[in-house]
């Protein structure tokens, strides 16, 4: 530390605001490596704890990477993107759900194309539950640690499982597209019993803004069941082809793209649970 | 006032009662649970945390009911949970675990919430750690983070099972320090086998044994169950009653006086003991 001190004029202009740039600078310097000149610059608290905030938030906060940055596109918000970007940082979890679901969709498939006709009604019904209840599993409590604290704040429930069922079974189809693309066979038949429960995930969120989630899931379930009850009716021996054919895969995916836009839309009725 | 209302409780794990017809009244304050191991402690204050589903019984929380879901929800809004091994997750950062749980908590403004994080780690002395990862954290830090999480959100009810576990006397300082100063203001419930803790934090304990309460009062009431019982021989018992051998070479003897016996100042670890043996002498280690 060098015997000059920064006069008490220039202190109080370094205060207000009112020095040239160049010259904040050298005062700057001086402060960092001066105790007894710092002591006598005048702070205002509340404006020191403010910008402390903000620079210990930057330093602190986790980065925002492509699939963050995707979302904050989308429009969701920041504590929901929050939410579905932990979802993979929770690894066995995430590990086990995706490989179940994927796992799934190859064996509905398969049953679906082998001729098992008396499993027929069973799988269709089941179809796009059995990946939700996959994922709820995945992030119970053998996989994962923390589920004792997890489960015991107001978000645990469906809404949560649902929360990570949409975010599983979305890359669970993206690989699922992937991979019918690169590999050779009908893999674009195990695609397709993943829609259904992509839909049910979205869908019964995005219904949720509008009615109670277990009146979402309701609805969404009773209109699965009365088309799939329908579709057996009709065409007993070619229901399957029915309900997972190409036309039928479309409106799923156009359903689920308008239960987003729907969840986009009217985001801010996502938590009428929070009254902080 | 009573913030927590305990009516019959029960709960069973196949053929064994772990809570058995439980009646309490909890209030502002802090309230200590002291008890043998398996004797309920855990499986009381899961329920209370609705972690668990009670077999039988009431229970009124700040004036909810957890069996009705929406209430259940309401409450989960109100407490803070610290369960007996937490397994934060070991890749995450401290800061990113309690911004990742103060999310779950419903702190959805994302300004209200990074300064309510900041505010948890202030107040557990974890702000020079918030960019550790959970996994080089030693154990002390960890529990102390995992308080932080209980404290995300100012909880009008703290449950703490067994948080002093694994640290430190300076640490410990800290937890009481901070226990203490939550306590003036809200209901904090604290399971542990560290009487000295019960001695230096709690105005009420509970002492627990095969499910049910089998006593409640203030620390010094359960002291003075061991006025009068505690004593110091040059020799050792020859039947079943409590004993152990001082550094000075002395029995300290509990229950009926020596032939050589003289008085000793009864602790609240003497009033809990005599009180287990009392009840189940064989449970009672030497």
């Amino acid at each position: 530390m060098s015997g000059w001190h920064v006069d008490e004029g220039l202190l109080a202009d370094y205060d207000r605001g009112t020095l040239p740039p160049s010259r904040v600078l050298a005062v700057d310097t001086h402060l960092l490596a001066c105790a007894s000149c710092r002591e006598q610059v005048r702070v205002d608290p509340v404006w020191l704890t403010g910008n402390w905030s903000v620079v210990f938030d930057a330093l602190h906060e986790p980065r925002s990477g492509p699939l963050h940055r995707f979302l904050r596109r989308l429009g969701l918000p920041e504590h929901r993107i929050r939410l579905i970007a932990a979802t993979p940082a929770l690894r066995w979890s995430w590990l086990g759900a995706t490989a179940t679901v994927l796992a799934l969709a190859v064996a509905a498939a398969y049953l679906g194309r082998g001729g098992m006709q008396v499993s027929n009604a069973v799988l269709l019904v089941v179809a796009p539950v059995l990946p939700v209840l996959a994922v709820a599993t995945a992030y119970g409590p053998p996989a994962d640690p923390m589920h004792e604290i997890t489960d015991t704040t107001p978000a645990a429930g469906p809404a949560l499982v649902l929360w990570r069922a949409t975010t599983v079974v979305t890359v669970a189809v993206v690989m699922g597209v992937v991979a019918a693309v690169l590999l050779p066979g009908p893999g674009w038949y195990a695609v397709a019993w993943l829609l259904p429960a992509l839909l049910l995930s979205v869908g019964t969120l995005a219904l949720s803004t509008v009615i109670a989630l277990p009146a979402a899931a309701g609805v969404l379930g009773g209109i699965w069941l009365a088309g799939v009850g329908t579709a057996v009716t009709i065409h007993r021996d070619s229901s399957l082809p029915l309900v997972f054919g190409r036309t039928a895969q479309l409106g799923y995916l156009f359903a689920a793209m308008t239960a987003v836009v729907v969840l986009t839309v009217r985001r801010r009725r996502l938590d009428p649970g929070e009254t902080r | 006032m009573n913030t927590v209302s305990i009516d019959g409780l029960g709960k069973r794990y196949g053929a064994t009662p772990a809570l058995d017809g439980l009646d309490l009244e909890l209030g502002t304050g802090v309230t200590g649970f002291l008890g043998p191991n398996g004797a309920g402690k855990t499986t009381l204050l899961r329920c209370l945390a609705t972690a668990l589903a009670p077999d039988r019984g009431r229970l009124r929380i700040l004036g909810l009911d957890p069996a009705v879901p929406a209430q259940r929800t309401e409450l989960r809004r109100r407490i803070g949970y610290l369960p007996q091994n937490p397994g934060l997750y070991p890749q995450f950062t401290a800061y990113d675990l309690l911004d990742y749980v103060a999310v779950l908590k419903e702190l959805t403004d994302g300004r209200r919430r990074r300064a309510e994080v900041r505010r948890v780690l202030d107040e557990v002395d974890l702000t020079d750690r918030a960019r550790t990862k959970v996994r080089k954290l030693s154990g002390g830090m960890r529990q102390r983070l995992g308080l932080a999480l209980a404290l995300l959100g100012q909880p009008a009810l703290l449950i703490l099972d067994e948080p002093t576990v694994g640290i430190d006397p300076e640490q410990r300082m800290l937890f009481r320090a901070l226990i203490s100063r939550v306590g003036e203001s809200h209901t904090v419930l604290l399971s542990t086998h560290q009487t000295e803790d019960v001695g230096a934090l709690c105005e009420r304990v509970v002492v627990m044994n095969a499910g049910r309460a089998a006593f409640d009062g203030t620390p010094r009431q359960l002291i003075n169950r061991a006025d009068g019982r505690v004593w110091l021989s040059t020799t050792a018992p020859t039947g079943s009653q409590p004993y152990w051998r001082n550094a000075d070479g002395l029995y300290r003897r509990l229950g009926d006086r020596p032939d050589d016996g003289r008085p000793a100042q009864p602790t609240l670890e003497d009033g809990y003991l005599l009180l287990l043996h009392r009840s189940a002498p064989a449970r009672v280690a030497r």
